[in-house]
């Protein structure tokens, strides 16, 4: 597929997987993100450190509304939505430890070699009434880089999942504001492995 | 409180008895509840508005102001949305969606009025209770039946979140008294958990609220209850305990206490594993407290409390402070957990990685004397920070060294000093009684094999009588509470002092006592 046609193809996959459109993404934090023109760009360098970007103290907690994956020229993208127009503090990190559910501390598996943890706060997703606000807490994705990912906290403010990674390379985060009806977002994006 | 007002509170209190699957209601937290207003009683910026719109649509103005207090605590939100499908609230009374529409349009203003002006937003929430009390065919004059219209008004589905909801508009409305499920007649009935709950809870003021969240405890000594967590939950009470019971949280807690500790949830029995604490247990977190746990799952032998609030709050509620407190009695005394800085400890303590909770601003010491307190016990610390000015003292002589190299010590640490047979110093722990009382004194140190074995302790009364002298082995028995006696003291400060004074080549340890009826 000739180039072109593949951007328009993923923004196309993304727009429709969020809301039918396409706010400019604000790098946070990476370098190597704040070098990227444009969220479609395929030759972004990433790292394997981890990302972060505090929320000021204070802010309620921001609550995950969706969760979509989807692949792209040389990455898979996977964007968390909020309910409101601005995101909650992250923590994004690969770890080798064992990952496990922040309440029961059972173990918790993922698929491939490496495991990326994303984790939000102030956030949760769940609404006031005990109901859960995302249709699915652990989804298959099957895609080039990311193969799976699970809930593995929404517990006192913190919402974290783990993603499972064909192998722990170079991914960046991206963040950006609603539109004035909720929908913040934060954008996580993992290399293809060569 | 008017007699209508009366009327709505009794008919609201008679329709939550009849609720079928209704939990055992909350019995409150003695003398807590009825030490305040309800909430109704207070004044609002809003009150001509609830007046003027409850006698427009004829709504009783009270139950108006109750629901706003439930929604907002009476202010004006101006919502976002919280998830997909579920519209954002407005004004006073959290109007939202269709209902916000509805309410205006019957009130004959418009949404956008409806969702910034407090008058058009009260009175659009008027007009939709009158739509709904109209279509439910209620006898306003017979007030038991607006619990219905009360529970519609809330948009909650799950019948145990609109009883909820229900019982906390007749707590604004002053349903403290009688308190809810109190009458006798009903009390059999509305005490009845749930079916296939498995129970009622281990503390009796609970509300029973069965979270599917738990498994069972390992069978060996590593889930025996040991600690007990203090937690926040990083929400309101309602949402904390809501989400928890959903299998989907994965993730549970022993006991929730309200922002104002006028009910607690138990959502899983004491004896069974919760899910609130992920850490597994380093126990150099922990004042290098039972090291033999280490590695093991922090679920395993902790229980839980949550507390509705944040990490991040300035301060938290005296109300809540003390509900807590006397279920952490029950819990400790029920479970032969200490009352002391090991034993009671936050989540973010044993798991600094991710956790904070309870946060800076928990009142540690505060809730450590209340939570003694309540328990019948008095413990005097070496070290004044660990101390209530008011009921305990300490007086260590400068020479005698700070330490906390050997773990088990309550509070920070302990004071030490090496024997001599013609030293004439000690360490007086000094407790003031208000009135003449029996009372068992027990003392605490740290063990070592340069322990005195004729370490001794004068028991001396606020006359100045010395009424014993009890001689004990510190080389052995450390980290715990050895009891020395039992003995009638008079009111005042009485005291008990560690004597220097022996054979020298060994040290004393002057660590803590504890006084209990």
């Amino acid at each position: 597929m000739p180039r072109v046609a593949s951007v328009i193809a993923l923004v196309t996959l993304v727009s429709n997987a969020c809301g039918g459109h396409e706010p400019r993404e604000t790098p946070r934090q990476s370098a190597a993100a704040a070098r990227v023109s444009a969220p479609q760009d395929t030759s972004f360098a990433g790292t394997t450190a981890p990302v972060q970007r505090a929320s000021r103290p204070g802010t309620p907690p921001r609550v995950l509304r969706g969760v979509t994956a989807a692949s792209g020229p040389g990455y898979d993208r996977v964007v968390f939505e909020f309910a409101e127009d601005s995101v909650p503090g992250y923590h994004v990190e690969y770890t080798t430890k064992p990952v496990r559910r922040c309440g029961s501390g059972d173990p918790v598996t993922v698929a491939g070699a490496g495991k990326l943890v994303v984790r939000f706060e102030p956030a949760q997703a769940h609404d006031e009434r005990g109901n859960s606000t995302i249709a699915e807490r652990e989804r298959t994705l099957g895609l080039p880089a990311a193969k799976d990912m699970k809930l593995i906290c929404d517990f006192e403010g913190q919402v974290e999942w783990v993603l499972g990674v064909v192998a722990a390379g170079p991914y960046r985060v991206l963040d950006s504001p609603g539109g004035g009806r909720g929908g913040g977002r934060v954008v996580v994006d993992i290399r293809h492995h060569p | 409180m008017t007699a209508r007002l009366t009327a709505v509170v009794i008919a609201l209190v008679a329709a939550c008895r009849e609720a079928p699957v209704e939990p055992c209601p909350s019995l409150r937290v003695a003398g807590i509840a009825a030490e305040r207003a309800a909430p109704v009683a207070r004044a609002t910026p809003f009150d001509s508005a609830f007046a003027a719109a409850g006698a427009e649509f004829h709504v009783p103005p009270a139950l108006l102001k109750a629901i706003g207090w439930v929604e907002t605590r009476w202010e004006m939100v101006q919502g976002a949305e919280e998830f997909a499908g579920r519209a954002p609230a407005f004004g006073v009374m959290a109007l939202r969606g269709t209902a916000l529409e509805r309410g205006a349009a019957r009130a004959a203003v418009t949404p956008e009025a409806a969702r910034r002006d407090p008058l058009a937003n009260i009175r659009a929430a008027a007009a939709l209770l009158d739509a709904f009390a109209d279509e439910a065919a209620i006898d306003r004059s017979r007030t038991g039946q607006w619990s219905d219209v009360i529970a519609r008004y809330s948009e909650i589905e799950r019948p145990d979140g609109r009883a909820a909801y229900t019982r906390e508009v007749d707590r604004a409305l002053g349903g403290a008294s009688p308190p809810l499920g109190q009458a006798p007649a009903a009390a059999p009935i509305a005490c009845q958990p749930p079916p296939g709950s498995g129970g009622a809870p281990d503390y009796g003021p609970a509300v029973w609220r069965p979270s599917p969240n738990f498994n069972a405890r390992p069978s060996d000594s590593t889930g025996r209850v040991h600690l007990l967590i203090i937690h926040t939950c990083e929400s309101n009470y309602a949402s904390c305990w809501s989400w928890l019971v959903n299998p989907a949280s994965q993730a549970s807690v022993h006991y929730v206490v309200s922002e104002d500790g006028d009910e607690i949830s138990q959502l899983v029995h004491e004896g069974d594993r919760a899910w609130h604490i992920a850490a597994t247990y380093d126990c150099t977190l922990n004042r290098r407290h039972d090291c033999w746990l280490n590695g093991v799952q922090s679920n395993d032998f902790t229980t839980g409390i949550e507390h509705a609030g944040f990490a991040s709050q300035g301060s938290f509620p005296t109300s809540q402070i003390e509900a807590s407190a006397a279920l952490a009695c029950d819990v400790t005394r029920d479970r032969g957990i200490p009352r002391d800085w090991q034993h009671i400890v936050g989540h973010g303590q044993l798991q600094p990685a991710n956790r904070t909770d309870p946060g800076p601003n928990w009142p540690w010491t505060t809730y450590l004397h209340r939570v003694q307190a309540l328990c019948g016990e008095t413990v005097v610390d070496d070290s004044a920070p660990f101390n209530d000015p008011a009921l305990a003292a300490a007086v260590v002589p400068d020479a005698w060294s700070a330490s906390d190299s050997t773990p088990g010590y309550y509070g920070g640490g302990y004071r030490w000093a090496s024997t001599q047979s013609d030293a004439t110093d000690g360490a007086a722990f000094s407790f003031r009684l208000a009135a003449p009382a029996s009372r068992a004194v027990d003392a605490r140190w740290t063990s070592g094999t340069n322990r005195s074995p004729q370490a001794a302790y004068a028991v001396i009364s606020s006359a100045g009588d010395t009424l014993a002298l009890v001689r004990v082995d510190q080389r052995t028995g450390g980290g715990g509470w050895r009891a020395l006696g039992t003995w009638a003291f008079p009111a005042g400060w009485n005291r008990v002092v560690l004597l220097r004074g022996g054979a020298a080549g060994s040290v004393v340890v002057a660590d803590a006592l504890r006084v209990r009826q």
